[in-house]
């Protein structure tokens, strides 16, 4: 690929929005990635793989963080589906979008990084340490964490302020 | 920057001074025949502010969490560079001192950046 054409961004903020460029393969193991993460928002709240994407907010006061939960976890997962929502519609192949607005590269960005961070979960990264291990270690599962940083590098790139 | 990596830190370790809350009986005279003095732990409660944290971890990146900082508090490149080195290094940085309804605020929209973010009352300790 890299002898077939020159090197361009996943996703690049141009004139008038931000274009994704990714092919099609690249886009549809995305929404299955979306699709599974919609799975997992909307399935049990206990499951061990939640705990990064529904954090706790007071650590030290059992009733204000029920409180806190009774008020806010149902609007985070609307959030999050929300942004999942949009990520499938922008991004679908058949559909062919050519660009996206700030808003939807946001949530682009928000998804993407949200199944970096179920996938650090059930990769074990869980420190400095891990987190070394996980880069010298050759998996599917490694190779597609190290996609969607590289992913995720482009994106946020592409939204700073220059 | 793909392994960017985070020490964490337990927000366990932090212990939250009071937890009161402040129920606002706001004087209508200048000469109150009858006031129900709240307790000084009340009062003092009352005046601290609530800070948000963040807090280290080994799978967000650290141009992404710089991202999200200038984004969601409008701070300058080199103010939220700061603050996230204070969070990598440090383990945790305070990225907002407000009240309690506004520290909610940040913390949800931290939350939904998938920022490990956390609130409690100021004190001597934090």
């Amino acid at each position: 690929m890299v002898l077939r054409r020159k090197f361009v961004a996943p996703v690049e903020a141009v004139a008038d929005g931000w274009r994704i460029n990714l092919d099609t393969e690249e886009r549809n193991l995305l929404i299955r990635l979306m699709s599974e993460l919609q799975a997992l928002v909307t399935g049990p709240d206990d499951n061990e793989l939640l705990r990064r994407l529904f954090p706790v907010a007071y650590p030290d006061d059992d009733e204000k963080e029920e409180e806190y939960q009774r008020l806010m976890r149902e609007e985070l997962v609307a959030s999050r589906l929300s942004a999942i929502e949009s990520v499938t519609r922008t991004i679908d192949p058949a559909n062919a979008r050519v660009l996206l607005d700030e808003g939807e590269t946001i949530a682009f960005m928000q998804s993407t990084n949200a199944i970096r961070l179920v996938l650090g979960s059930m990769l074990g990264i869980t420190d400095d340490e891990s987190a070394d291990a996980a880069d010298d270690t050759d998996s599917p599962e490694h190779h597609l964490y190290d996609f969607l940083s590289w992913l995720l590098e482009w994106t946020v790139r592409s939204l700073s302020p220059t | 920057m793909t392994s960017a990596s985070y020490r964490p830190v337990s927000p366990e370790d932090q212990r939250q001074l009071a937890s009161s809350r402040h129920t606002g009986a706001v004087p209508t005279t200048l000469e109150p025949t009858e006031v129900i003095d709240p307790d000084l732990a009340d009062d003092v409660a009352i005046d601290r502010p609530w800070v948000v944290l963040v807090w280290n971890d080994p799978v967000n990146l650290m141009s992404y969490v710089t991202y999200v900082f200038q984004k969601l508090f409008g701070f300058s490149l080199e103010r939220a560079t700061e603050l996230m080195l204070d969070v990598h290094e440090k383990g945790r940085a305070v990225v907002a001192s407000c009240g309690r309804e506004e520290a909610e605020m940040h913390v949800f929209r931290l939350h939904e950046h998938s920022l490990w973010a956390t609130m409690e009352h100021d004190g001597p300790s934090s």
